[in-house]
């Protein structure tokens, strides 16, 4: 590991720090971007510790989705307040993979 | 699939969590041929915690401190105050803390521990289905109303039993479905859910030691409120670990949104303050990591059991978030109930939910109830008197700091002002109400 500071460290970083099975064939998310089309305030992209959303570089009304990165709290569930996003759980034994947790 | 390929147990606990793992291991010990269901690789993969109370373990595996993959025991408590650059701080700790049973308070890693206990419960002659993913039940409808009859898997395996136990945690998609299709009551206010994140920080053992001033499996556990968490409502823990140190936060999913700020930036912010800052120097980052925390408390908990199901732990939403912050021991009391009500219905072969009534019973006499019930109005203060977590934390460190700032003016009149400054924007007859709510706090 690098001796990169523990102060002022991006989400990618840390993201890296964690360990995941991954499952790039099977995205677990999968939000309506009818839904987001509508939707002004995308909380989806405030609220999500791993910053699984992000606008679209292309196209700012719809929702670009790093499921891989998720971290399977579901906080984005509970937030979306129109039901746009489809959480499922990841395969068994797959996505993230706490070793301290 | 043919009948004579059924597989049917007397009992699926689904989530090999605290509450899944301490109802299998109740069942399993009475003789229940009982399955875990766990979505992780191992039980714990999906996990996130730091502190376990371990009063309701201690029952059921007496003395498992001598065993388990505990990092330290708590000797020490601290409540903190953070201003923008000073602290007020509330220390507490006990030489009889640091004997056994350690007040059963103890800082561990989830993965691992939860790992361990799914040990035990094979042990105990359960089956753990680990990597297996729990999809929705399975309903018998013959006698008009539906009575969960099993749980099928991804990959459209079907597993029958007599009695489902939902230990399926917080972020409980299982439950959820559940509740809606049996359907069983939902709780009297919604289900509010704050989302915590932490980091886990690597340091050398001695180094914690001397930071933290720690002998031998000593550990810290330290709550910190204020301007960090202003606007939002939640706070930050600091856990010591053997040759780590838990640093996280958690705040209410809605209040993020008001102040439309992401965790990561409340993590930023908390890592910034001198104090925290101190303790984390030269550590290095070993893992990052987010959990959901069901947090409208008592008058949020639904009905608890159905025809042939019964809810556990987080999923059930068994969390007291007052200063006490418990919900593993809780997840661990209402899953061992669900178990001996499981053992119950077996011998009267009722798994109806008349047979299963004995879980509410239990679970209403039994501590997680009673404390719950004690700090129903937390929520409610949280979100009625923000200033408690934020503003008077602030205020508070600007007197203490502005009374014993030397100056060239006389002693009086620098207290005089350091009053007056105090009182400044302080909303008086709020003050005193906030400080009569808090009571429900502690």
């Amino acid at each position: 590991m690098s001796d990169q500071k523990i102060e002022k460290m991006t989400v990618a970083d840390k993201l890296y720090r964690t360990k995941y099975e991954p499952d790039a064939a099977h995205p677990h998310i999968v939000v309506d971007q009818s839904v987001c089309a509508n939707c002004r305030e995308k909380v989806c992209l405030v609220v999500c510790p791993a910053e699984v959303y992000k606008a679209d570089p292309n196209d700012p009304n719809k929702v670009a989705v790093s499921h891989e990165n998720c971290l399977e709290c579901g906080t984005c569930r509970k937030a979306c307040p129109f039901d746009g996003i489809k959480w499922l759980y990841p395969d068994g034994g797959k996505g993230v993979k706490y070793r301290f947790g | 699939m043919a009948d004579a390929d059924r597989v049917k147990v007397d009992a699926i606990v689904v989530g090999g969590g605290p509450a899944g793992l301490s109802a299998a291991h109740t069942m399993a010990s009475a003789g229940l041929e009982t399955i875990v269901i766990e979505r992780g690789e191992y039980a714990g993969a999906k996990n996130v915690g730091g502190l376990v109370y371990g009063t309701v373990l201690n029952r059921m595996i007496p003395n498992f401190f001598e065993h388990a993959p505990v990092e330290r025991s708590v000797a020490r408590r601290e409540l903190i105050f953070l201003g923008a650059g000073e602290h007020v701080r509330l220390t507490f700790g006990a030489e009889e803390w640091a004997r056994p049973p350690f007040n059963h308070t103890f800082i561990v890693h989830r993965s691992q521990f939860d790992r361990w206990f799914a040990r035990q419960v094979e042990a105990a002659g359960a089956t753990l289905l680990e990597g297996t993913v729990a999809e929705a039940l399975l309903y018998d409808t013959a006698g008009g109303a539906r009575q969960a009859v099993g749980v099928r898997v991804r990959g459209d395996e079907e597993f029958f039993a007599n009695v489902v136990v939902l230990a399926d945690g917080a972020n409980a998609l299982v439950t959820e479905q559940a509740r809606r299709e049996l359907p069983l009551a939902p709780g009297r206010v919604k289900q509010e859910y704050a989302v915590g994140v932490k980091e886990i920080i690597a340091l050398p053992r001695g180094r914690i030691e001397d930071r933290f001033n720690l002998a031998g499996n000593e550990g810290a556990a330290l709550d910190f409120f204020g301007v960090p968490f202003e606007g939002i409502i939640g706070g930050g823990f600091l856990y010591t670990a053997r040759e780590t140190i838990h640093l996280g936060f958690a705040a209410r999913i809605e209040s993020l949104r008001h102040a439309g700020i992401g965790p990561s930036q409340v993590m930023e912010r908390f890592k910034e303050h001198p104090l925290v800052r101190r303790y984390i120097e030269g550590g290095e980052l070993q893992e990052y990591s987010a959990h959901m925390i069901p947090e409208g408390g008592f008058n949020a908990i639904g009905a608890l059991a159905g025809n042939g199901v019964m809810i556990a732990g987080d999923a059930a939403g068994f969390v007291n978030m007052s200063l006490y912050k418990e919900g593993t021991n809780h997840a661990m009391e209402t899953g061992r109930a669900a178990g001996e009500t499981a053992a119950e219905a077996r011998k009267c072969g009722d798994f109806s939910a008349r047979g299963l009534a004995g879980y509410e019973r239990r679970v209403r006499g039994g501590v997680a109830y009673a404390d719950l019930r004690r700090y129903r109005k937390v929520p409610e203060v949280l979100e009625s008197s923000p200033n408690l977590l934020s503003l008077y934390p602030r205020k508070v460190n600007r007197l203490l700091v502005e009374f014993f700032t030397l100056t060239d003016s006389p002693k009086r009149a620098q207290q005089r002002k350091a009053i007056r400054n105090f009182l400044r924007g302080l909303p008086k007859f709020r003050f005193i109400r906030d400080l009569i709510r808090a009571r429900h706090l502690a």
